[in-house]
């Protein structure tokens, strides 16, 4: 498949994502300033950490007055998800040079890691089409931020359009596309099953980490039968 | 340097190596065991089903009946016609005031 193609692909499959996330980074913006932040400093937060739920979370315990290292504490479980990511999808950057492998890293979001997950279901994963999807998404999430800092107070209700599902669904849709690998619906069921059980007994953002374990911890004592999908060295 | 600047140098360090810290730990083996390869392919199904699944909790009843529909509209329709749809099914009831 050529570079050009799969440029374009990766801008074709990151577009709803963008759709849904654009609105979360504007209401992440409005609410930074909202506690205090300068548009600067909201901004800040958007290039460096890059990710909704963690700089939420950061916002949430600055207003709270907790100490820096607590915030980086919570911050830091909060993305934890994002080790399982880097260590399955490290297997898929066979066509990355090193810088590329580390540039990927940077932008390796929920997202992201969905759609290349996904991409090498059917494609051999270029560094084209994950930069294409990855550098338009952590634009867009720049763009948002600013938009909700500057005019925050003037955007309507976001959740009047339902813009606030979009990203559970989209998640459920990328879950799906794994279905025909061994051994998924197991593992689905069983993180599905822990992860509310978590939420409802300790609360988020704990049910993400401990619901993922317990899915992951099947899959490890009960291996599919038969060919195990990429599993050879990293 | 006010606190916020600190959290974004650091945490912006610290998220970059969870980002990037799975593959440094798995690329030290020379061959990834069995299990941990299975485990490794299950990372979409187990993860990605964590961010939605407390929908069902947290969600009223217009959301957790849309995310359920979704889950067999996803059987049957490409990925954006789902995202659309299920959407769609969320705004609706909130303009019908549900």
């Amino acid at each position: 498949m050529s570079s050009r193609s799969d440029f374009r692909a990766g801008l074709r499959d990151v577009l709803p994502v963008l759709l849904a996330i654009m609105p979360f980074g504007i209401v992440y913006g409005a609410l930074a300033v909202d506690a205090g932040l300068s548009v600067l400093e909201a901004c800040g937060l958007s290039l460096t950490i890059y990710a909704g739920a963690s700089q939420l979370v950061a916002l949430q315990m600055v207003g709270l007055g907790a100490p820096l290292w607590v915030v980086l504490f919570a911050l830091t479980m909060v993305n934890l998800r994002h080790l399982l990511y880097s260590a399955s999808v490290g297997r898929h950057l066979g066509a990355f040079s090193w810088w590329q492998k580390a540039l990927a890293f940077c932008f390796l979001v929920d997202p992201v890691f969905g759609a290349a997950e996904t991409r090498v279901l059917t494609h051999r994963l270029s560094p084209t089409y994950y930069f294409a999807f990855a550098m338009a998404l952590y634009g867009g999430w720049q763009v948002a931020t600013l938009i909700g800092a500057t005019l925050g107070g003037f955007i309507g209700d976001p959740a009047a359009l339902g813009l606030d599902f979009i990203l559970p669904v989209y998640f459920l849709t990328m879950v799906m596309e794994f279905r025909h690998r061994a051994g998924f619906y197991p593992v689905a069921a069983i993180s599905a099953v822990a992860s509310i059980a978590v939420y409802a007994l300790i609360g988020p953002p704990w049910h993400v980490t401990l619901g993922a374990l317990a899915g992951l911890g099947y899959a490890a004592l009960f291996p599919p039968k038969g060919r195990s999908q990429d599993g050879g060295a990293a | 340097m006010s606190e916020i600047w600190w959290i974004v140098l650091l945490g912006g360090g610290l998220t970059y190596l969870t980002r990037s810290g799975g593959h440094l730990v798995l690329s030290r083996f020379e061959r990834v065991p069995p299990r941990l390869a299975a485990a490794l392919n299950a990372v979409p199904a187990a993860v990605l089903t964590t961010l939605v699944a407390p929908v069902l909790l947290t969600g009223d009843w217009p959301e957790r009946v849309a995310i359920v529909l979704s889950l067999f509209l996803a059987l049957r329709l490409p990925l954006i016609a789902t995202v659309a749809l299920g959407t769609a099914m969320v705004a609706l009831a909130r303009a019908a005031g549900l």
